[in-house]
């Protein structure tokens, strides 16, 4: 398990010496040890978070071991039956697993599209606020959903939506349908009802991480630009879009690296037996088959599987920034 | 004549545009302020007469019960202490380790600098499951019912450090390289020059860090559930949740339910729970808001 | 060397001066137990006049846990760090404690000779209770927490599952008998189309069927009753069968006609389609306002319902329990006999047992054993004579504050126990023997509190049918099957295929309900092909525990 890391590790190295001669200028022989020791402010400071790391985030990686057994708590990892791929194979021997995996992707590409393209607008819309009293307040107020719990929020929305709920009045007195739609017990409306209510619930919170890069925008280039005659919505596509892009960026990598995981709580929340095909995601597939069913072996297996996803979709994504000359994550 | 043609449209545009904005954002605040509200008067309202539902922007039937039965535990008051403590800390210790990290991982020239990226980034996607965590939290380093337990595996996170690295690279180069011409070495660099430009982000990052740990529950379960002083609040008030909802299914008779419930029901508790819980982080936020003023942190760096 | 101590032990204790001695030496070294209980609770206060009275006897004081998350996650990682408290009540999941070797042979220290009481508490129950360790040894890991009553069965209402009517149903048709799932829906159809709306001309609806997550036996349990057995789960067992033949019943031909008769009052209009997308709060909401006129449940599941009614006096919008059973024409023109109630039950592994860790599992026995004493029940159950209760002729008697009390939760944290006698050991049902024989142990099945606090709609109610108690709509309990409860009985080796059970079950009985009547019986079948294999498998499972279980306690008989 740990072999992909070295790898990465090692390749990155040697990439980061090429990259290095660029500081080091004309002393080009200058060894690895030698510029690292001129580094050394660096190294201390960036020491302690690493050995943090190796503790906390990789010294449990032996249990990924468990993956390849029939894992049982009281005997532990030494005590435990070897199984081989066993648990991958029973994964995806089973069509709702990969039926999860399917949902999973949707309803992430779904919450990530609409989450950041609601985030970046309302961010923007908020910059173009010039009360300053009237932003702040508009700032709270949005935000303020992001501390309900799911179940209240979920709760809601099953109210909003049901067939005699408010939408469903809406649309009937508008004309628009005959009969009530069945948005709960109808699977083809699952996944955007999911991305809805992720939107309705997080758009403030997910909007403070745009607001804050804007500050690092010069005013003078406004100013600027105002002198030259350009308009609001030139000013926001020259100036301050650019300025938030490498912040969209790098999250926009994160997050691609983050799709194996569209959570568990509003699917579980908002579905029913009858949306089941659509709204079972990885987790609560593991939530069921995994440590409920003393299946340890099979929830590491998945966990596995979903990082390893990741791990993948993380470095094509940061190779495909790199190729467009984008900010990189790594 | 076509530039005083442009001129009045956009005289005409500056009008309209923030008229719109201005509609648009109200809505927008009355959409995601109605579930609030409505939390809210849910939570003041009489616990029976909520299990009707039906409830819209103001109580029904006003009751104070729902409060009284959460804030007449004295362990409440502990727990709270409990909670505010460890997120002051946490969230001084993140800011502290992350943005240094987020300096040094933003110094092109630093030779171990993707190395280190990439084992920090690795971090957000790799999870060993839960047991091991566990086994390494309470066998290894011991720290179960023990206060530390809600400090040190929470210090760092690299989501947070992604987020200050991002912001420190659209800095000027120009600061640092004056600063080095002046002899100053990294560790000062970063703590005369960078550390200080860095508060929009750093508000941000306190904001993520402090929000993440007072509504953590998690950690009090797995280590400290043996241990009431170290209860933290959002652990307390889940427990108190689930015991009205238990209680209430225990009953034997009506009567029963009556009397344990009293005035308060799980919907009126859930409500209640959620207001004593988040209003005092909700202070926070206005606090950390006068960092994000746009132009100051540059606006000051070129004088 | 555990036999040696054991024995030591019981020369020890044939001594009676030597014995008390012991026990004073033990109460002298105050010891700190810590207890996990494995379901949400609230922290005892420290002023608790119970504890204390227990602190000051025997030394002991507590420091409980309670649940805050999932059960087997928790239960998972102190089983891999072997962090186990002194005292574990494991909840719905003992069954892993035991089999991870975390909690200790009781019969180390349970015995006729030095726990009398605590013998005679298990003793007629034992064969149920005593398994056998891999070894082969007579193993006893959990006393029960509840179901070892004395004396005859207290049944004052149906806590159990059973369909239930709006009471001002039966008002309207003049207090018919209803024993049918015909005459029920009949009678449903008959009252909503002359009645569909209430008095503020909201809609009634017929009939809900409750659906959300774990939930979900209101819609997959209700087939076994209307053939006339209590409840076992999600299977049927043929108790008049000499090799007790257990089968799953949702997938056989008797199953059929219960899907039909809900996919027809669907069409009706009886049912609403939002049913099967209503989440908990929806449907206790639904029920609060009165307008739902019946529905397959557990009484326990809607208590906060009929609380939020009678708290409205709406006593009208109450629901009564019915045993149905099938009409005749749905099972071959047999008369099917009704028994929702089943004969008292030992909660079998449901209580504390003690960890391995625990240091003083002697200790612990012997204070459960003096606590089955009249004098600590009576003050675990009823309090502080005076204070809590009087005895007046014979009888005890609290005043209606003092009931009230006994209710309130605050109050409870203070002057009872409740965190440590709910898992332990207790005396239930009758006293049987001294002055106060004849009164029940717990004050809420008292007769002078049950019937004291009844309103006066329910008592001119019950006059109609001349019923003395609401549980005489169903018929008294049966005798309990020697495997008890097949839903006690634990399937840990086929759960994956028993999730696929309910899962295919989950995902078709709704369909079947909806769907158009001529497509039903396609869809039936359908249903029956898909779920099959995993029925087959957990049927054929179950069919053996519950063989085996039968022939341990017929054995012993």
């Amino acid at each position: 398990m740990i072999s992909p890391l070295c790898i990465c590790g090692g390749a990155s190295m040697s990439k980061t010496e090429a990259a290095g001669t660029a500081y080091a200028g004309a002393k080009k022989k200058k060894s690895f040890f030698g510029k690292l020791g001129r580094q050394w402010q660096l190294l201390v400071m960036s020491l302690p978070m690493l050995i943090y790391v190796l503790i906390f985030n990789y010294g449990p990686m032996w249990g990924w071991i468990t993956a390849f057994q029939d894992y049982k708590p009281k005997q532990g990892i030494t005590g435990s039956k070897f199984v081989g791929l066993k648990n991958f194979k029973w994964l995806f021997g089973r069509d709702d697993f990969l039926n999860s995996v399917r949902n999973t992707l949707a309803m992430s590409v779904i919450n990530l599209v609409l989450g950041t393209v609601a985030a970046i607008v309302l961010a923007i819309l908020l910059n173009e606020v010039m009360n300053t009293f009237f932003k702040r307040t508009v700032q709270t107020v949005t935000y303020l959903p992001h501390f309900l719990s799911m179940v209240i929020v979920v709760g809601m929305a099953q109210n909003i939506f049901a067939s005699n709920g408010p939408i469903n009045n809406l649309l009937m007195n508008i004309g628009l349908i005959k009969e009530p739609l069945f948005f709960l017990g109808e699977s083809k409306y699952f996944w955007w009802l999911v991305g809805f209510i992720n939107v309705w619930k997080e758009v403030g919170w997910n909007t403070i991480i745009y607001i804050a890069a804007m500050t690092a925008i010069d005013p003078g280039l406004y100013e600027a630009a105002a002198i030259d005659g350009a308009g609001r919505f030139n000013k926001i596509r020259y100036i301050t879009l650019p300025g938030i892009k490498s912040t969209f960026v790098i999250l926009l990598i994160m997050n691609i690296g983050h799709l194996m995981e569209a959570g568990f709580e509003i699917q579980y929340l908002l579905g029913s037996s009858l949306v089941m095909d659509r709204s079972q995601t990885i987790d609560i597939f593991v939530l069921k088959y995994g440590i409920s069913k003393q299946q340890y072996g099979v929830a590491t297996a998945a966990g596995m599987f979903k990082s390893i996803v990741a791990i993948i979709l993380l470095f094509a994504a940061n190779t495909i920034a790199k190729k467009l000359n984008e900010s990189t994550l790594i | 004549m076509k530039a005083a043609k442009g001129k009045s449209n956009r005289i005409h545009h500056d009008r309209v545009f923030p008229a719109v904005n201005a509609i648009f954002l109200i809505l927008l605040m009355f959409v995601t302020l109605y579930p609030v509200l409505n939390t809210v008067a849910y939570s003041f309202n009489e616990g029976t007469d909520a299990l009707r539902g039906n409830i819209g922007l103001w109580p029904r039937v006003f009751s104070l019960e729902s409060y009284k039965s959460i804030l007449s535990d004295k362990a409440v008051y502990q727990a709270a202490w409990i909670s505010a403590s460890k997120t002051v800390l946490i969230t001084l210790l993140n800011l502290f380790w992350t943005s240094m990290l987020a300096y040094c991982l933003s110094r092109k020239e630093f030779v171990l600098r993707r190395f280190i990226t990439v084992i920090m980034v690795l971090t957000m996607y790799v999870n060993a499951g839960l047991i091991p965590n566990y086994l390494l939290i309470s066998k290894t380093l011991h720290l179960s019912n023990n206060y530390l337990v809600y400090i040190i595996p929470t210090m760092f996170s690299c989501f947070n450090m992604i987020v200050i690295r991002t912001y420190i690279a659209s800095l000027p180069e120009a600061l640092v390289e004056s600063a080095r011409i002046d002899g100053a070495g990294d560790i000062r660099v970063f703590w005369q020059i960078i550390f200080p430009l860095c508060k929009p982000v750093l508000a941000t990052v306190a904001l993520f860090v402090a929000v993440g740990s007072w509504n953590s529950w998690f950690d009090t379960y797995l280590y400290c559930g043996g241990k009431k002083e170290l209860y933290s609040l959002q652990y307390l008030l889940k427990m108190k949740l689930a015991t009205t909802q238990a209680s209430a299914n225990a009953a034997k008779t009506t009567a029963e339910a009556l009397n344990t419930l009293g005035q308060t029901t799980p919907i009126t508790i859930r409500c209640a729970i959620t207001v004593i819980a988040t209003v005092p982080i909700l202070i926070v936020y206005p606090f950390l808001q006068k960092y994000f003023v746009t132009g100051i942190a540059l606006g000051s760096v070129k004088e | 060397m555990k036999k040696i101590l054991a024995a030591t032990l019981a020369l020890a204790l044939t001594a009676a001066p030597m014995m008390t001695a012991f026990a004073e030496d033990a109460a002298e070294e105050p010891v700190t137990l810590t207890v996990f209980r494995g379901d949400p609770g609230d922290q005892p206060a420290d002023d608790n006049k119970i504890y204390q009275k227990i602190k000051d006897e025997f030394g002991v004081s507590f420091e409980f846990e309670f649940l805050a998350g999932d059960l087997d996650e928790k239960l998972g990682m102190m089983i891999a760090g072997e962090d186990y408290p002194d005292l574990f009540d494991g909840g719905n999941s003992a069954d892993l404690l035991i089999q991870n070797g975390a909690l200790i042979n009781l019969l180390d220290y349970v015995s006729p000779e030095k726990t009398p009481r605590l013998w005679a508490h298990i003793e007629p129950q034992k064969a149920r209770l005593i398994t056998q360790d891999e070894d082969g040894n007579d193993a006893l890991y959990i006393i029960p927490n509840y179901g070892l009553a004395d004396g005859e069965q207290i049944v004052n209402s149906v806590n159990g599952p059973a369909f239930f009517i709006q009471k001002q149903v039966l008002e309207w048709a003049g207090y018919p008998q209803i024993h049918t799932l015909n005459e029920y829906f009949d009678l449903l159809d008959s009252f909503i189309e002359a009645n569909p709306t209430d008095e503020n001309g909201t809609p009634y609806t017929g009939f809900d069927i409750l659906c959300e997550d774990w939930r979900h036996f209101c819609l997959i349990n209700p087939v076994q009753h209307l053939m006339g057995r209590p409840n076992d789960g999600e299977v049927l067992v043929d108790v008049n069968s000499d090799d007790f033949h257990t089968e799953t019943f949702i997938d056989k031909p008797y199953a059929k006609p219960y899907y039909k008769k809900l996919n027809e009052e669907f069409h009706k209009g009886l049912i609403s389609k939002d049913t099967f997308v209503m989440n908990y709060d929806q449907y206790i909401a639904a029920l609060s306002s009165g307008t739902v006129l019946g529905m397959f449940d557990q009484t326990w599941d809607f208590n906060t319902a009929t609380f939020a009614l009678q708290d409205a006096k709406m006593y009208k919008n109450t629901y009564v329990a019915l045993g149905l059973v099938y009409d005749p024409e749905y099972v071959d023109g047999k008369e099917i006999e009704e028994h929702y109630v089943n004969g008292s039950l030992p909660n079998v592994n449901r209580g504390f047992g003690i960890s391995v860790n625990c240091e003083c599992p002697e200790r612990i026995v012997n204070m459960w054993e003096e606590m089955m004493s009249d004098e600590w029940q009576l003050l675990f159950n009823w309090g502080v004579e005076g204070e809590d209760y009087s005895i007046e002729n014979g009888r005890l008697v609290m005043t209606t504050e003092q009931y009230e009390n006994t209710l309130n939760n605050n109050w409870k944290l203070h002057n009872k126990a409740e965190a440590f006698t709910q898992s332990s050991p207790k005396k239930q049902g009758y006293i049987m023997d001294g002055e106060l024989a004849g009164n029940c142990w717990e004050p809420a099945n008292q007769p002078e509190i049950v019937f004291g606090q009844m309103n006066d709609y329910d008592k001119e109610f019950l006059e109609h049918y001349g019923y003395q108690k609401f549980a005489d709509f169903v018929n008294p309990p049966i005798e309990l099957a020697p495997y008890g409860e097949a839903w006690q009985i634990d399937y840990t080796p086929v759960d994956v295929d028993h999730q696929d059970f309910l899962d295919i079950q989950d995902k078709y009985l709704p369909e079947l309900i909806m769907c158009e009547p001529d497509e039903f019986d396609a869809l039936w079948d359908e249903f029956v092909e898909e779920i099959t294999p995993s029925a087959t498998v957990f049927g054929e499972y179950m069919w053996e525990a519950v063989q085996a279980e039968a022939a341990k306690v017929l054995e012993n008989e």
